[in-house]
């Protein structure tokens, strides 16, 4: 059989083999819970690999190890983040429902929590988005009220791949006494990620878009002070996240987060270089397609592109077909037929929604896998149109 | 969780009846932009029974199986009979299509009682 070719690596990646092996020995020889480390040697192999983990993380993305706290991840990260902080800083500080600045084309991990705070009483502004995907500071500056709390913008979209300027949203949050979170799921060990750099307070990862594990992610707390615990337990996590360590999901997490960081220069220059040539070459192979979002301020792994007279749907299975994995909107919308809400908020129509998809590399994308796509969709979309 | 049938992809992968009737005896046209549909069916009738069904399709895998399988019923059937192809007869043909693709899905079946209301204007 042919080697399956994909390019759906923004919904998830597969686990590295060096990632595993790290993990193996935390689910059966060393399976102690690291919560027992004072009185037991065994406890204490397993909390000093969550330790060595979360320096892994904390060196990925420059923080100090006691600023990650360890999460099931990225959907859970932005719960936490929205709800406790913007509970927090309501009851305590302003004493009264605050408001959370976000934007309309976030994971709905953010829009739904944000609606689940309107609903609850707290006020919300869904910032609006650009033709190029891009969020406007300007536009985050408008937005702010004295009872804003928090700021909530992606680091880089996960269907366009658009990266955001959040240092500089960063800084009209805290000039308004806000402070600011980065949804870096999508940019995490693919593009620099410094939490001082970007001047965020808070910072969401999950480790399985960067060749790790499910359910293990990260949320970057700088101050613990400054939100509610989100699942309330134990005493793990400074108290601020109960529940028995995930210590095999963590030490792969950690692991990627080593190899993501040792990887990436080389994998920014390599990606950016074949999704270019992807794109390049299904350019020449087929007429009317159109790049959705910024071509610049883009991650590398991220190809979204239009191509008119076309239904994304019937495209992607007749791909899937010939071994192709690629996507529409997101994974987690994949069984809607609706138009996806990030091409709608960056200006396309229904009907351009529908005829976009989303090609996205990886670590295992090589040359020979973009040459077949390239090879194969052009006939694919020549089959679709050649019915209308 | 639904999914596609085997056989629903095989038509999709292979429609029959694909292109146009020149002078047919009826057509059925449907545009609708939020499911990025555009779809024109034509239908040859003589003596009563149709003869032939195409049909040219932008839209979505359910759609393109649907009008698939019903172009390939309609040939000797008389306009009364053509009338009884609904969607779950049209759904059991293609092993059982998701409910929710139904919605668009539906729209063959629609596309076939437009081109017979043409026919009929036209005859009566």
């Amino acid at each position: 059989m042919e080697r399956i070719v994909y390019l759906d690596n923004a919904a998830t990646t597969p686990v590295d083999a060096a990632v595993l092996d790290e993990m193996k020995p935390f689910f059966i020889e060393q399976f102690a819970n690291p919560m027992t480390y004072m009185h037991s040697s065994a406890g204490d192999v397993a909390q000093t690999a969550v330790e060595e983990a979360r320096g892994r993380v904390a060196s990925l993305i420059g923080s100090k190890p006691e600023q990650v706290i360890f999460t099931s991840g990225g959907t859970e990260s932005d719960n936490w983040v929205l709800k406790g902080t913007v509970e927090r800083a309501s009851r305590e500080r302003l004493h009264k429902p605050g408001h959370l600045v976000t934007a309309e084309f976030e994971h709905h991990a953010i829009l739904h929590s944000a609606l689940a705070l309107q609903r609850q009483g707290y006020e919300v502004t869904f910032v609006k988005v650009g033709h190029s995907g891009i969020v406007d500071p300007d536009d985050v500056r408008r937005a702010m009220r004295p009872t804003t709390v928090l700021v909530s913008i992606m680091h880089a979209n996960n269907e366009i791949g658009t990266i955001q300027p959040i240092a500089d949203i960063a800084r009209v949050a805290h000039d308004h006494g806000a402070l600011m979170h980065t949804d870096a799921v999508q940019t995490t060990a693919h593009i620099p990620v410094d939490v001082d750099a970007l001047g965020v307070d808070f910072l969401s990862v999950s480790a399985h878009k960067f060749n790790g594990p499910k359910g293990a992610g990260v949320l970057f707390i700088r101050d613990h002070a400054a939100l509610y615990p989100f699942i309330d337990g134990g005493g793990q996590e400074w108290g601020l996240r109960g529940s028995t360590h995930n210590v095999p999901g963590i030490v792969g997490l950690g692991k990627a987060a080593q190899l993501g960081k040792e990887r990436l220069p080389g994998e920014l220059e390599r990606l950016t270089t074949l999704r270019n040539m992807l794109l390049d070459k299904l350019s020449a192979g087929i007429d009317r397609i159109v790049v959705n979002g910024d071509m610049k301020q883009r991650v590398p792994q991220n190809l979204n592109i239009r191509i008119e007279g076309i239904d994304n749907e019937p495209l992607l299975l007749a791909m899937n077909e010939a071994g192709i994995i690629a996507a529409g909107g997101s994974a987690c919308n994949a069984e809607e037929t609706l138009a996806s809400h990030v091409l709608t908020s960056i200006g396309c129509d229904l009907k351009e929604a529908k005829s976009s998809i989303r090609l996205s590399l990886g670590y295992v994308t090589t040359e020979k896998d973009v040459d077949r796509a390239a090879d194969v969709i052009p006939g694919l979309v020549k089959f679709l149109r050649s019915m209308a | 969780m639904d999914k596609y049938s085997r056989v629903t992809i095989r038509e999709f992968m292979s429609p029959s009846n694909i292109g146009h009737i020149d002078d047919p005896s009826g057509t059925g046209h449907i545009t609708d932009n939020a499911d990025a549909v555009e779809l024109t069916l034509f239908i040859s009738v003589d003596a009563g029974r149709i003869t032939d069904a195409k049909y040219r399709i932008a839209g979505c895998t359910a759609l393109i199986a649907t009008l698939s399988v019903l172009s390939k019923e309609l040939p000797g059937k008389t306009i009364d009979e053509a009338l009884t192809l609904d969607m779950p007869y049209l759904s059991g043909l293609l092993e059982g299509l998701p409910e929710s693709k139904w919605r668009c899905a539906r729209y063959a079946v629609q596309a076939l009682h437009l081109a017979i209301e043409d026919y009929q204007s036209k005859t009566s």
